[in-house]
């Protein structure tokens, strides 16, 4: 039986889980933007804007502590950071082109040698997901395979009703768990008829043909076109979900700190710069190169994934215009 | 501490002793400070490890002891940056930290019954001299073994004092080289480039592998003269030294098209290397 939620009970749905001492992230508005943030109430809650950073960072902060170094008596000691301490989080809100991304990390994450920070994390969240009926001309989630209403990724799928009402559709048992837990804000019923969707201008595109035009044209003059006004700043790989480079670095002394995990970009320089100082990505189209293989076609061979969920949010950050949408295009247009 | 599932987690192990092969090129013989640990812990001749200095980080290096040797392992390090100079500062007693072993290996099975030449240049030694005395060890199971080693100049030389046991245990051949203008007046090795040294030496290519390291321009003027030698892409060997930080496949650094070296690597065949995107 389908089932429904109101927006009112959304919101208590939220205050419910606050109680509960879950932490429940979700868009709300900080300062003039709207961006993932710990909601402290219900009414913390805005669904009219799509976060301008996206949610990746819940399951793979910006910067975390992954040791903590001591020496003591002289004696170093090296301690783990307990995990066990994590909270349950709930993501409440995530457009598709977000909940989409954790399914997408789980992969790296987890082959052979297994991320416990960002796994660990990711067993205790429950994904509360929603149609998108928000987005822009830089959106092109459907042009990757997914969609304003797709529901990869969520545990629980939420469809904006027109009578201002929510749809849920249990997509994992995790979101089944969170109904049951709270079935008196849930009713029976099929509600009113849906929100339309954004349009998006964007066609479909064949991902496996510009996979394998990618495969044919490591060495090709559109690189050099598209990529040389790229200024290396990393904008595009904050914001976007699916990135996930990092670093490692000590802060502390020599006596006593902690060891971090922190984003880093392959558009940087430095990225491969060796110590003798050959760098194999030397100028920075190829370093963007980098970037469009690896969404396209390294992440697929590897995980038969696509690295990029067309939310856009690189096309609206980068300062010198670069969009990506455009280049899959023209390669999408391709055809030796 | 061994117990966790932290990838991140390294081993804690004692500088037992320091060798400075060059006035900027160290070894360092690492004993681990869990008894566990050092019993347990095996590698295979051409994987790495992250070494970390706390208060620093961790750096990659590929471990420059061979297997056969139990109960300690070496690096050794040229200090180019942060976490090498801070690695350098450490003295005999000091405590560093240890994850490994990563990636793949050379497979030395593979070679019984073999002759093999060994080609290194500069501070690339070292992954060589892991399988160097791992197969010098086992010395009954190979046929020839020839070493080509290189240097800008004789002080650039690494492991001397092995060079010379080498040189005079008679059942190897040790062409030695320095670029010209590198040579001292007593210098007892060739004057010249790897790649000309190596066809002047001419080894046999038949029954014969042959195991390369060193700076991008030496491998790329190294597989020619191979190639004129009559080696085949599958009989040569080589290792890539991308930058890493995770080791271990997740951070995203060290790709050389869609294969990890930190995984796949850093040992590939002439033919794997020759199959990648030509961005190494
Ligand atoms: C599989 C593998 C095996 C390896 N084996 C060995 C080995 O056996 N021996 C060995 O010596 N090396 C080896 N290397 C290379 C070694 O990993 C690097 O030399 C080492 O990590 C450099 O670390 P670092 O922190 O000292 O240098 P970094 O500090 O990272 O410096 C690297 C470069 O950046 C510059 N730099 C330093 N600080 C800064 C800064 N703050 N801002 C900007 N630029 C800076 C430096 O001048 C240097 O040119 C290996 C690498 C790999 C991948
Ligand atoms: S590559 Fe750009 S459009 Fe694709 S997921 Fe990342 S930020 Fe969004
Ligand atoms: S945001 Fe634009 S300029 Fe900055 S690294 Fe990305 S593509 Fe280059
Ligand atoms: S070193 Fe991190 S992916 Fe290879």
């Amino acid at each position: 039986m389908p089932q429904i939620i109101t927006e009112q009970n959304l919101r208590n749905l939220i205050d419910l889980l606050v109680k509960e001492a879950k932490l429940v992230v979700g868009p709300k508005l900080s300062g003039s933007v709207v961006l993932y943030e710990p909601l402290t109430a219900g009414s913390d809650l805005t669904l009219d804007a799509l976060p301008r950073r996206s949610s990746k960072e819940l399951f793979f902060p910006i910067c975390e502590d992954i040791l903590s170094y001591k020496r003591e008596n002289g004696a170093m000691k090296v301690n783990d950071v307990d995990r066990s301490k994590f909270p349950e989080t709930v993501l409440i809100g995530a457009p598709p082109c977000d909940a989409g991304s954790p399914a997408i990390l789980d992969a790296v994450m987890s082959w052979d040698y297994k991320d416990e920070f960002y796994l660990e994390r990711r067993r205790k969240s429950t994904i509360v997901g929603i149609a998108c009926t928000k987005g822009d001309d830089a959106c092109f989630c459907r042009a990757v395979g997914l969609a304003p209403d797709a529901e990869a990724g969520s545990d629980l799928f939420l469809t904006p009703l027109k009578d201002g009402s929510y749809a849920c559709k249990a997509v994992t048992e995790k979101g089944q768990a969170l109904v049951a837990a709270h079935k008196n804000l849930f009713a029976e019923g099929a509600g009113a008829e849906p929100v339309a969707f954004v349009d998006q201008a964007v066609e479909k595109l064949d991902l496996v043909k510009i996979k394998k035009w990618l495969e044919d044209h490591f060495e090709d003059p559109l690189w050099e076109k598209i990529a040389d006004i790229c200024v290396g700043c990393g904008a595009c790989a904050f914001i976007c979900p699916a990135c996930h480079c990092f670093d490692i670095n000590d802060e502390g002394s020599t006596d006593d700190g902690v060891r971090r995990k922190h984003w880093d970009a392959c558009g940087f320089a430095k990225f491969t710069n060796h110590a003798s100082g050959h760098n194999p990505r030397d100028v920075q189209n190829k370093r963007y190169r980098n970037r469009i293989m690896h969404k396209f076609k390294y992440y697929d061979d590897k995980f038969g994934k696509t690295l990029c969920t067309g939310c856009g949010r690189c096309i609206r950050a980068c300062p010198v215009g670069i969009d990506i949408a455009e280049i899959l295009e023209t390669i999408n247009t391709k055809h030796d | 501490m061994c117990k966790s599932d932290n990838i991140y987690l390294p081993n804690l192990a004692t500088i037992e002793a320091i060798v400075d092969e060059t006035p900027d090129v160290r070894t360092l013989r690492l004993v681990f400070q869990d008894e566990q640990v050092r019993e347990n812990f095996s590698f295979r001749a051409g994987q790495f490890a992250e070494y970390s200095s706390f208060g620093f980080g961790e750096s990659t290096f590929c471990i420059a002891s061979a297997p056969t040797r139990k109960g300690y392992i070496e690096c050794c390090f040229r200090s180019v940056g942060r976490v090498t100079e801070s690695l350098r500062r450490l003295e005999v007693g000091d405590t560093v930290g240890v994850r490994g072993p990563y990636g793949n290996s050379f497979p030395i099975e593979e070679f019984y019954g073999k002759s093999l030449v060994f080609i290194a240049g500069g501070i690339a030694l070292p992954p060589l001299r892991t399988v160097i005395w791992n197969c010098l060890d086992l010395r009954d199971k190979f046929k020839d073994i020839t070493i080509v080693y290189g240097a800008r100049s004789e002080a650039d030389l690494v492991y001397k004092h092995e060079l010379k046991e080498w040189q005079e245990r008679g059942d190897v051949r040790l062409v030695k080289c320095v670029d010209p203008g590198g040579a001292g007046p007593d210098f007892d090795g060739k004057v010249g480039f790897v790649p000309t040294v190596l066809e002047e030496a001419a080894p046999s290519a038949e029954n014969t592998i042959a195991l390369v390291c060193g700076p991008p321009i030496m491998i790329k003027f190294t597989l020619p003269v191979l190639e004129r030698l009559g080696f085949t892409d599958d009989n040569i060997y080589t290792t890539l030294e991308n930058r890493m930080k995770c080791g271990v496949g997740k951070c995203g650094r060290c790709n050389v098209g869609n294969v990890y070296v930190c995984k796949d690597g850093p040992v590939f065949t002439a033919r794997q290397v020759k199959a990648m995107s030509q961005e190494f």
